[in-house]
């Protein structure tokens, strides 16, 4: 289903993958398992011959979600506890949800009690990273995860299917690398939405298919560096919706790195082969860049913003904000000010899912990269 | 005469103490170490670390009703208004030195425990940044229903409380002293049943105290736990209530107290003594919370301290499933002959609040009690509509009235 997937249907499918996870759910009778971003280890979950899905939100309307949370709940969540309550909660037999703030311990728990027959578990990655007990805990979550999965499928895991599982993940990561580098120094080649949503949807689909279209996209390319780009570096949790790719592209920017979970974030990290497994999925935890704004605080995030841009030589930074995430909001007020005194050019973006009109969003970063390009800022 | 003193004299006598000593820390050879006010703070006083809660400050400038200045000036500095209004306060006192008290002396490091909320943790890392400090994160994670994962979850805290106290070594150039832990927590213990008790008092009929008296009554509690001056301050609480009690004195008299009520959520702090007199004036007195009691703690003296601290800590009801909190509020409804509650969902604390709708619907359903909902600031004025609070509240009453829950025991 996901085998021969050029970039208009990868671009189509990201924005609505639903109907089409559905169908090949029922082709092969696999059952899917959603989660939300944040380090839930995926390859454990497809090495159940399961299908682990990463939900991002939804953009139908609110009906259900704001009876559960508030409207100053962070629109992340809200949208991705709608998806399940009003949309899509039956394509999942079950759920492997993270806690990173206190909106997601919240949410784990409404999603259990409103889904008491499927299969719920807590996925309870680390707030702390640089200590010896994280590495500890990652690892004894990996381990209940496998045993929860076995309980719930009646099936053990071996390491066989374990390593066929990283290693068609880490090919996903490797292809995806490979078009990011590509787009990187092409930009006329894939455009920022393309990019995104073939990272997009790769959290989404059987990675086995996945991977062969993404290969064909690959081979198919024939790179174009086009001209008038302005090379800008991606800061935040997740960029959301799709069209805000569009705005980027419309603008002329072209993303050459980004922090981003469902970005480079997902891209980093991948487990080796050779050892014990499930340390190298734990390992893959620290490899990644941290988790802005849960793992580590401004400063760590500031040096890697730095560092990209400077690395990159992109000419400005976008940060994302999520409408109501609490936890980038006590961020961010210092990461701009360090960000300026370092004098690299920062645009805040704010985002809210469901959001229908982003004509202010255009109009906003339009005055930012006009001033940019007039050496005002 | 008795020269004993009572309860308030010891209160203002112990914070007074408290305080200075906090003030004079370094003169003392101490630090002052900020924790949350649901933390491991014994393994602080057993090493001599003076501990600060800032959250206890923003309360008095909130309840002062300084709310509205401080957090203001915080937004001008490009923090969102929706952020905790303990935060934002604190952040508008840093800026700004407004104070209703002496305010509070500054940090040498920090203790966050998630088992009351992240933010806590990314407030105090804004705070760090200004002086480039040491901020120790005791990660709790979700006391989840799964037993085996519970065990688990206790192993894993008393790891991180192994590194907390090598981080404290590390700072302080100091051995920790585990005998002295055993001894604090000897008083922890002690005080913790003792508060109990206090809380539990509400069983009376009529109630000798309200939730206003047991926030008054848990400040010891949270900043001084584990010494004991706390114990002998919670004894004296016990009496004077007892005395009460043995006279047969409530709240309200007891032909009047008809609603004994439970209340979700921290108070709105600047109107704490005007929901008292309007619930009152109806015949409704608030019995408690599962906030008050997050400092009623069960610690084992016999298993190691380190064990018995992280299990205590992790399953505060903040950091409990709903499923939890909903048997935990209860408990509390038949410990305590309620008859009423009021859910109020405050936009400052979403580490309790997104909690509130879900327990909401749970509790009515177990309980057959209609619940009153409402939502405003802990701190912050501009989102407390005083009119419409008042006609909601009166709405209830009358609700409750129809539906002839008011105690047999009220006059007619
Ligand atoms: S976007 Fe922010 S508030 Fe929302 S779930 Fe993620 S970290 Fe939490
Ligand atoms: S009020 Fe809530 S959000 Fe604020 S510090 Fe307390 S627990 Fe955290």
């Amino acid at each position: 289903m996901w085998e021969s997937l050029n970039l208009k249907d990868v671009v189509a499918l990201a924005r609505d993958p639903y109907p089409s996870i559905r169908q090949w759910a029922r082709d092969t009778g696999k059952k899917v398992v959603g989660s939300t971003i944040a380090d839930v280890p995926e390859e454990v979950i497809y090495a159940f011959d399961l299908l682990p899905v990463t939900i991002l939100g939804t953009h139908k309307p609110l009906k259900k979600a704001p009876s559960h949370l508030p409207d100053n709940a962070c629109s992340l969540a809200r949208s991705n506890l709608e998806l399940a309550l009003s949309y899509e909660g039956d394509l999942f037999s079950g759920f492997v949800l993270p806690q990173v703030c206190d909106t997601t311990q919240h949410l784990s728990d409404i999603w259990r009690i409103n889904f008491p027959d499927k299969f719920v578990v807590s996925y309870l990655a680390p707030r702390q990273a640089d200590r010896p007990s994280a590495r500890y805990w990652v690892k004894e979550e990996i381990e209940r995860l496998i045993e929860s999965l076995s309980a719930w499928t009646g099936k053990a895991v071996n390491d066989d299917a374990l390593r066929r599982s990283i290693e068609i993940h880490n090919e996903t990561r490797r292809l995806l690398a490979e078009l990011y580098d590509i787009k990187r120094k092409n930009p006329g080649t894939i455009t920022n939405k393309q990019l995104f949503s073939m990272m997009k949807l790769s959290l989404q689909v059987d990675k086995a298919e996945f991977n062969k279209s993404l290969r064909s996209i690959k081979e198919g390319i024939k790179p174009k560096k086009g001209k008038g780009y302005t090379d800008v570096v991606l800061v935040g949790i997740t960029c959301d919706p799709p069209e805000i790719f569009d705005i980027f592209d419309e603008l002329k920017l072209n993303i050459v790195g980004d922090t981003l979970v469902d970005g480079t974030r997902y891209l980093q990290g991948a487990p080796a082969l050779n050892g014990n497994l499930i340390d190298a999925l734990a390992d893959r935890h620290f490899k990644r860049g941290f988790f802005s704004p849960i793992h580590d605080n401004v400063y760590k995030n500031f040096e890697e913003v730095k560092k990209l841009y400077k690395e990159t030589k992109a000419k400005a930074v976008v940060y994302v904000h999520i409408e109501f995430c609490e936890s980038q909001e006590y961020d961010l007020p210092d990461l701009k000010d360090m960000i300026k005194k370092e004098g690299i050019p920062m645009h805040v973006l704010d985002t809210e899912y469901q959001t229908t009109s982003l004509s202010h969003v255009l109009t906003r970063a339009q005055a930012f990269f006009e001033s940019l390009k007039g050496g005002s800022l | 005469m008795s020269d004993k003193l009572t309860s308030k004299q010891l209160s203002k006598k112990i914070t007074d103490e408290y305080m200075e000593d906090a003030f004079h820390a370094h003169d003392n050879n101490k630090l002052v170490g900020y924790t949350t006010a649901i933390s491991p703070v014994e393994i602080f006083v057993a090493h001599d670390i003076v501990p600060i809660y800032p959250e206890n400050h923003a309360v008095a400038n909130l309840t002062a009703k300084k709310g509205v200045e401080l957090c203001s000036v915080v937004e001008g500095m490009g923090y969102t208004s929706h952020l905790c209004a303990y935060a934002r306060s604190d952040l508008g006192y840093r800026k700004t030195g407004v104070t209703v008290t002496r305010g509070i002396p500054d940090p040498d490091l920090f203790l966050a425990c998630n088992a009351q909320c992240f933010t806590l943790t990314k407030w105090f890392q804004v705070l760090a940044r200004r002086g480039d400090l040491p901020v120790f994160v005791f990660d709790t994670p979700e006391h989840i229903l799964d037993q085996k994962a519970r065990k688990e979850i206790v192993k894993y805290c008393v790891l991180q409380l192994k590194e907390l106290i090598s981080f404290l070594e590390k700072v302080t150039k100091r051995k920790f002293d585990y005998d002295r832990l055993k001894e604090v927590m000897k008083y922890s213990a002690a005080s913790s049943i003792l508060y109990k008790k206090f809380l539990d008092m509400a069983q009376y009929k009529p109630s000798p105290i309200s939730i206003f008296d047991a926030l008054i009554g848990m400040a010891i509690a949270v900043y001084r736990r584990g010494t004991q001056e706390c114990v002998d301050y919670y004894q004296t609480l016990c009496d004077e209530i007892q005395a009460k009690v043995d006279q047969g004195i409530g709240v309200l008299p007891k032909d009047q107290e008809k609603y004994r009520l439970y209340w979700e959520n921290l108070p709105v702090w600047f109107k704490f003594s005007d929901h008292a007199k309007l619930l009152g004036s109806y015949g409704g007195v608030i019995l408690t919370s599962l906030y008050v009691h997050a400092w009623s703690f069960d610690f084992d003296l016999n298993k190691d301290p380190l064990e018995t601290l992280a299990e205590n800590y992790v399953n505060r009801f903040s950091n409990s499933t709903i499923e939890d909190r909903a048997d935990m509020a209860m408990e509390l409804f038949k410990k305590y002959s309620m008859n009423g509650m009021i859910m109020f969902m405050n936009r400052s604390c979403k580490a309790v609040s997104f909690a509130v709708p879900t327990l909401k619907d749970v509790l009515t359903k177990r309980t057959g009690i209609p619940a009153l909902v409402f939502e405003s600031d802990m701190g912050d004025q501009r989102f407390y509509a005083e009119s419409q609070v008042r006609t909601r509240i009166e709405a209830y009453f009358e609700t409750l009235d129809r539906l002839g829950l008011a105690q047999k025991t009220a006059a007619a």
